[in-house]
């Protein structure tokens, strides 16, 4: 399977009369975009914000990021069984708004949202600091129930970058990336001597509102399964997450995991990049053996050599991903974890909550326990006083002049599992 | 909490859905449950249902109490 990204850069959005992509500024009629979302009955009022790098702006709590594509050529949809019919993706050409995202906010769960700073301190710890946001404030009609709202919120999120995305897809693109995974056999006979890496992606599925959704199928009810990568490219895999913002995959990280990236990078150079397998991560001891066995029954069955396993989210996920790391281990296949840490805020304490000889090779996104000062920002795109409840704050959290001590935690993307995040010791 | 109230002399029964970790941190006697947002009952069941079930885990850990253990030990049904 191949796709073609179209890279158009966006370095700018402005509020417009028209919706349209001129050079690298995305224009965008905000009554139009309105009008889309009102469409959902679910809201009573949503009101549209541009956060742009560098400006004096703290948006939360922040559901979800989203990046604006569309399918220029070959089969199906963006976001296939939401915003188009369900149909494979991941081959032709999709051309991407780079540099713009959608960002979702809503008080849905209030302190399982996070926080986007578009300057200071907090701002270097997520890359959403870096992009051009259109920001949805979505309010409920009175009465909504939270999963109601949390599912408006996800399908407001999407189609809105599907609307963006569609300006853009008669534009040629200066920059194309190109992506191919061949056939198991095609791989063996093109690359005989290289090693065979796969990929465990661990999608996060406890329920309560901690969702990820395949082709529109709730990941909890699904079977350890295979994805070709391109397809995650395609929005074949999206957020559906209201659960602590540091490591929780946004479905701009499944459109942009950083994984795949760079398993692609070196296909066919040092290793051969086998393919994505996909896995839960349910909240039944009797789904977690299962669905660890069958990741282990996988890449066993690709005669994988390697395989990396990210996990998504922390405490009881931590089993799954020990779960899978050490079953894959035993039929011979070498892994790399990534996780993140909560240590403390001293660091002090044991990182994961389960442990095994066999996790002999981590990565980690760091330490979601340290302590932060976030400057006042100038202006508030949401609900600030969410911010003493937040994962990773407490009462106070908020101070009296509008800056923020909280943990890491309360920053979107900010210890992703995937290596989305710009921690690091160096 | 298990190892430091075990440590005092009081012998411990932790309950918890997910008993690879009880294992990890070094339970003595383990009594696995129904679902980590809701380990003691099940919403899919009756009431009268479900009040057997936590009758009988209970009764389970009470039993596990009461069981000398030579190590960590995992009380199924």
């Amino acid at each position: 399977m191949k796709l073609e990204l179209g890279i158009i850069k966006i370095s700018d959005i402005q509020f417009a009369a028209e919706s349209k992509v001129e050079g690298s500024t995305l224009y965008v009629n905000k009554d139009e975009v309105k009008a889309l979302i009102l469409e959902d009955e679910t809201f009573a009022s949503c009101e549209l914000d541009i956060a742009r790098p560098g400006e004096s702006v703290r948006i939360a709590p922040v559901k979800d990021v989203i990046e604006p594509r569309v399918k220029v050529s070959g089969e199906g949809g963006v976001f296939p069984g939401w915003m188009a019919k369900v149909k494979t993706v991941g081959s032709g050409r999709t051309n991407v708004l780079k540099g713009a995202a959608v960002v979702t906010t809503g008080k849905i769960v209030g302190f399982q949202e996070g926080i986007i700073d578009m300057c200071g301190e907090g701002a270097q710890y997520t890359p959403f600091s870096q992009l051009n946001n259109l920001v949805l404030c979505l309010e409920p009609v009175e009465g909504t129930l939270q999963h109601a709202y949390e599912k408006a919120v996800r399908l407001a999120g999407l189609k809105t970058a599907t609307y963006l995305g569609k300006l853009a897809k008669d534009i040629e693109a200066e920059e194309i990336r190109t992506y191919e995974t061949p056939s198991i056999t095609e791989g063996i006979k093109l690359y005989p001597d290289l090693p065979r890496v796969g990929y465990v992606l661990m999608l996060q599925s406890q329920g309560l509102l901690h969702d990820t959704y395949v082709y529109g199928v709730d990941a909890k009810q699904s079977l350890t399964t295979m994805i070709y990568p391109t397809e995650t490219m395609d929005g074949a895999i999206i957020s559906g997450n209201c659960v602590s913002a540091c490591d929780k995959n946004t479905t701009y990280h499944h459109l942009n995991n950083p994984v795949i990236e760079d398993l692609y990078a070196r296909h066919g150079k040092d290793l051969n990049f086998v393919g994505v397998i996909i896995t839960n991560e349910n909240v039944y001891l009797a789904d977690k053996e299962r669905s660890s066995d069958w990741s282990a029954k996988l890449c066993e069955y690709l005669g994988l050599d390697g395989a990396i396993i990210s996990q998504e989210g922390f405490g009881n996920p931590d089993t799954d991903l020990i779960m899978n790391c050490k079953k894959i281990e035993a039929k011979g296949v070498k892994t790399v974890i990534i996780t993140d840490e909560y240590a403390g805020q001293d660091g002090a304490s044991q990182s994961l909550a389960d442990a095994d000889i066999a996790a002999n090779a981590c990565v980690t996104g760091g330490n979601a326990n340290t302590v932060i000062h976030l400057p006042k920002m100038d202006k508030v795109i949401g609900h600030i006083e969410y911010v003493d409840k937040i994962a990773g704050g407490w009462s106070g959290s908020l101070q009296e002049d509008g800056s923020i001590i909280a943990e890491l935690q309360v920053i979107t993307g900010a210890t992703n599992e995937m290596g989305f995040n710009k921690f690091s010791a160096r | 909490m298990v190892k430091e109230i075990e440590r005092a002399g009081i012998p411990v029964v932790h309950m918890c859905t997910v008993v690879p970790i009880s294992l990890t941190v070094g339970a003595n006697r383990i009594v696995p449950t129904v679902a980590i947002p809701h380990p003691l009952g099940n919403p899919a069941l009756s009431k009268e249902e479900e009040h057997d079930l936590r009758k009988k885990l209970v009764g389970r850990a009470l039993k596990a109490l009461e069981t000398p253990v030579d190590g960590q030990t995992v009380f199924e049904e």
